[in-house]
């Protein structure tokens, strides 16, 4: 047959790969900013759009989407064309994706430094970058599916089955973790609420890792490794067997990034068991991978490229071993919100993703230059400092992760918690932060040096931009031969059904997970005692979003002793129903705040404390990592958006009645005030309609609502056990009333005054008709003994014998009610 | 493995129709302990779906709490401190331990480094107390807080005897009239 003669795209693989290269330095800076923002807080430069909580968030979406993202386009544009012997099907869809994809990352870091952000984390970006990266997608895969119809090689090669898997992964997650409801052009609340959110979200958050920074870079290594060593793949039996088992199994693994928490039990088993049966679908690449070097270990030693390639499958083999351990559930209890997470993202991201980058590159770029490497050496240098960097990085992190764990659930002989003080168990581990700054350094020496090769290397070379090759035209096979043919060698040249089965592999594993959490009621068990927030706590939540609050405070306290004598009771998945989106955070940098509004509770700080803490944290405590946010008090909260945010709430379900909207500033103005007037007491002057005011309000909404219901229980069950067996009978001798009266100067007068009118509306009157809790003495003993600690009350029973309280029951009853009368 | 092998493999099971810009694939099976590993996962994943949902074995989480925190709370039976020992430490070792108390639990954050109070908590070296100045007083105000005005209870974090001596710490700082003292607050106290 005649060949034909086309041209190959070789400008839109170097476009891709010079972003590869601008990215890749963006993004390791920013992860170095974070990084000295954790161990010396002066780097968050007190301004609102460089503290950790906005920069974390950026680090993350730079190195994922953008370092990343442009490796992965980069090497498919140029392995596809290759693999297929066609050109891309059309210029204009790739020259759109590059444009496209670069004005993406521009508006992602601009909104996510501005504090535009939906929360949700490796999702932060706002709606209108949603659409825009649906749009890009579907040009991609448009492009590739495309490509893959003018092909002119019969069968598709394993590489592009990872490729299609990874189009098609990310477009489900994406579109469906992106239903969120707008509310103006910068901000949108998730449709999904509490757990639901959750499991959505961490089925995406997963699978991100799945479909953006695992099956593509395995697509890569099924073209650039066997090439860079010029050796066959060694089985292609297994090839197809982890494909499949892979990318059906990884679906379903989301939930272990939500063990222990408030989620129900079968989620997460599921989550556990999938996690388990991944290791040998992730080793099967791994050892396909390294199996294929078989016999070219000598040219392992010679080159820069193959070392990295090596070394990033075994970085692959070691984190797809310890990912699968980290999801059972006793060793999830250290790993997760501490820093081991952190560590084996590293792992992965600087060894497997950044090797198989790295080596592509040093491999790839000759080649499209025409040229050699302008010094191995250099490339030497450049691995030795990548390699030296992640073990600098991970050791350390491995490290305070165990010793922070230890800290957090060590008890004293006596039984108290050994750090009640989280900030003890922080301070203790900033050192490791330190070092990580220098792995971060040396990892970005290492890459600036392979910046300069490369560059080196692209002027010596000569590069053209339509590579000019031909082949013959490709003629479709007809029917399956069942019997020379197996059924998946059939499938490898039908690429339209090969992409259907890929989809619906991908589909199973989140629909099982996803439709029974929104649509069977009781997976979500309704608490009657939570209630929406108002309208002053709703814009108060919007803040913690948009400062990313999440970043460092988790609002999930697992069932664990050392946690409930920590923060107060565990988390249960009714409380998060009005929460659009979640905010149950992954690390712990600082405390837990899920029962930071819990009055009497241990993370109850009043408002007071917010404002100086806020204003600046290293002056309560000089150790502490906390970036100040004293703009929160010269920011007002902008009230015209309020009315649309409560109907946007309505109609994703929370109750607010009828018309609401319309009184919603209102009552916003009303509460700030009390929170302003609080504030006034203690000498602090803060109008009421600055963004500190909601946040406060927020911060005392959270885990109020289900200890009111628990101490009610609580308070009900002491009633019965502690009533006296008899009724009280005050004592009316006067030297008993004597008594009394001296027991209450002592310690009553302060706040019921000396002739029990109180101090309204705060402390109440002991003289008056209206009673709080009953004026039947039995009623007031109650009161004295146990006091009320919601409101301020102490509970006298341990510091007073039985006597001396009826003493000074009688006295109020009697004495003072009769001094009143009198009157 | 040997070189001679490695030719012979080759030769063999080259599958000779793949070939996809250069690159060839071989025909060996998956090594078999990858699949037994593979097997033996899922395996496991059955029996533990089994043992937590069809058995019944397991504890889930709520029933694995409970369980814990009664053997935890059998482990440590916390003592309360009876009212007759409850007097001010002034030796100074105690003080000592007391003020090592009040750095590691933060209390400088509302109460000043030295007890001359801030914007948030009342000056604790003056003569004026909102709860009382007596060590019982004292005591009771750290164990059991007084949450509306946003001192923390600290009896679930720190024990009677460590109450007991910071308490006495504090009461030890009375009259040390330290620089930028607050205002008093409450009713003057003299004993």
């Amino acid at each position: 047959m005649e060949n034909q003669k086309f041209y190959y795209d070789n400008k839109i693989v170097k476009l891709f790969i010079l972003a590869t290269l601008v990215w890749g330095v963006v993004g390791i800076l920013v992860g170095i900013l974070a990084a000295a923002q954790l161990a010396f807080p002066v780097f968050n430069f007190g301004l609102e759009y460089t503290t950790f909580g906005r920069v974390r968030p950026l680090h993350t979406n730079a190195i994922i989407f953008a370092f990343v993202g442009n490796a992965i386009f980069a090497g498919v544009y140029y392995s596809m064309q290759k693999l297929l012997k066609t050109r891309m099907f059309s210029d204009t869809l790739s020259k759109i994706h590059f444009w496209g994809w670069q004005t993406i990352i521009v508006l992602a870091a601009v909104t996510l430094l501005a504090g535009i952000t939906t929360s949700k984390e490796y999702a932060e970006l706002e709606w209108p970058i949603d659409i825009m990266i649906t749009i890009i997608w579907v040009i991609f895969g448009w492009n590739m599916i495309g490509t893959l119809i003018v092909r002119r090689v019969q069968h598709i090669y394993a590489a592009i089955w990872w490729y299609l898997a990874t189009f098609l992964g990310v477009a489900i997650l994406h579109v469906v973790n992106s239903f969120e409801l707008p509310i103006s052009l910068f901000k949108s609340y998730s449709i999904y609420a509490g757990a639901q959110d959750a499991v959505v979200q961490w089925w995406y958050g997963h699978n991100a890792v799945a479909f953006f920074l695992t099956t593509p870079f395995l697509g890569l290594m099924y073209y650039y490794l066997p090439k860079a060593a010029n050796r066959p793949i060694y089985s292609y039996k297994l090839s197809i067997i982890h494909f499949w088992s892979l990318i059906f199994l990884y679906m379903w693994a989301g939930p272990h990034h939500l063990l222990y928490q408030a989620l129900p039990e079968w989620a997460q088993a599921l989550g556990v068991t999938f996690s388990i049966m991944l290791i040998a679908p992730s080793w099967g690449g791994m050892i396909n991978g390294l199996l294929t070097l078989r016999g070219a270990w000598d040219k392992v030693r010679d080159s820069a490229a193959l070392k990295f390639l090596v070394v990033g499958v075994t970085a692959y083999g070691m984190s797809t071993f310890e990912g699968p351990m980290m999801s059972l559930k006793t060793v999830n209890q250290i790993t997760h919100f501490t820093d081991w997470t952190i560590a084996h993202v590293h792992i992965a991201g600087m060894g497997w993703n950044g090797g198989l980058v790295f080596g592509m590159l040093y491999w790839l770029v000759p080649k499209l230059f025409k040229s050699k490497l302008f010094s191995e050496k250099l490339a030497n240098i450049h691995f030795w400092m990548s390699t030296l960097a992640i073990l600098l990085y991970a050791i350390p992190l491995y490290w305070a992760a165990v010793t922070q764990w230890l800290m957090w659930q060590e008890y004293t002989p006596e039984g108290f918690l050994a750090y009640p003080n989280f900030l003890e168990t922080l301070t203790q581990i900033v050192p490791m932060y330190m070092v990580r700054v220098v792995a971060g350094l040396l990892f970005l020496g290492g890459f600036l040096i392979m910046v300069f090769n490369l560059a080196k290397t692209m002027k010596a070379g000569s590069f053209i931009n339509n590579e000019a090759s031909e082949a013959p035209a490709l003629v479709l096979a007809g029917k399956r031969n069942a019997v020379k043919e197996t059924f998946h060698r059939w499938m490898e040249r039908r690429a339209v059904r090969f992409s259907i089965w890929t989809f619906v592999a991908l589909s199973i594993g989140g629909a099982v997970e996803i439709i029974p959490m929104i649509f069977i009621k009781s997976n979500v068990p309704t608490l009657e005692s939570v209630t929406p927030y108002t309208p002053l706590e709703l814009e108060g939540r919007d803040i913690y979003v948009a400062e990313g609050c999440y970043v460092c405070h988790s609002q999930m306290v697992r069932p664990f002793r050392w946690e409930t004598d920590r923060y107060g009771e565990y988390s249960k998945i009714g409380e998060f129903v009005y929460d659009y989106p979640f905010q149950w955070g992954s690390r712990r940098t600082g405390p837990d705040l899920a029962r930071a509004g819990v009055i009497g509770g241990p993370m109850y700080k009043n408002a007071a404390w917010h404002y100086n803490h806020f204003m600046d944290p290293q002056k309560m405590n000089e150790e502490s990592i906390m970036p100040n946010y004293a703009w929160l008090a010269v920011k007002n909260v902008d009230v015209t958006m309020t009315p649309k945010k409560i109907r946007a709430m309505q109609t994703l379900g929370v109750p607010y009645e009828e018309g609401y909207d319309q009184k919603a500033v209102a009552d916003l103005m009303a509460q700030a005030q009390t929170i302003s007037d609080d504030l006034k007491a203690s000498g602090i002057e803060l109008a009421p309609e600055k963004q500190m005011i909601a946040l406060i309000a927020y911060l005392h909404k959270l885990g109020r609502d289900i200890m009111s219901e628990n101490a009610a229980v609580t308070e009900e069950h002491g009633e019965t056990a502690e009533q006296p067996t008899h009724e009280i009978t005050l004592l009316n001798t006067p030297e008993d009333l004597e008594a009394g009266k001296k027991l209450y100067q002592a310690n009553c007068v302060v706040c019921h005054g000396p002739e029990g009118k109180g101090i309204p509306p705060a402390f109440p009157s002991l003289v008056d008709d209206e009673w709080i809790k009953g004026n039947k003495p039995a009623d007031v003993y109650h009161s004295i003994a146990e006091g009320n600690v919601a409101k301020g009350m102490i509970p006298y029973k341990n510091m007073l014998s039985e006597k001396q309280i009826t003493q000074l029951a009688s006295y109020v009853l009697i004495t003072l009610h009769e001094q009143n009368q009198e009157k | 493995m040997s070189e001679e092998k490695i030719k012979h493999t080759e030769q063999d099971d080259h599958i000779t129709d793949h070939d996809y810009d250069g690159i060839k694939e071989l025909d060996n099976p998956p090594p078999r302990w990858i699949m037994l590993l593979f097997y033996i996962t899922i395996g496991w994943a059955i029996i533990y779906g089994a043992y937590y949902f069809w058995l019944k074995e397991g504890d889930h989480q709520d029933a694995e709490y409970a369980r814990k925190s009664e053997k935890h709370d059998q482990k440590y039976q916390i003592a309360s401190l009876s009212a007759d020992d409850l007097v001010a430490f002034t030796d100074e070792v105690s003080l000592a331990e007391g003020k090592q108390i009040y750095t590691e639990m933060a209390c400088m954050a509302c109460h000043g480094l030295n007890g001359e109070g801030n914007a948030i908590g009342p000056n604790l070296t003056d003569k004026f107390w909102i709860h009382g100045c007596d060590i019982q007083s004292v005591f009771n105000v750290i164990k059991n807080g007084v949450p509306a005005k946003g001192m923390t209870a600290f009896k679930g974090q720190i024990s009677d005897e460590k109450i007991q001596k910071v308490a006495s710490y504090i009461l030890s700082m009375k009259d040390s009239n330290p620089a930028n003292a607050k205002d008093p607050q409450g009713v003057e106290c003299n004993n």
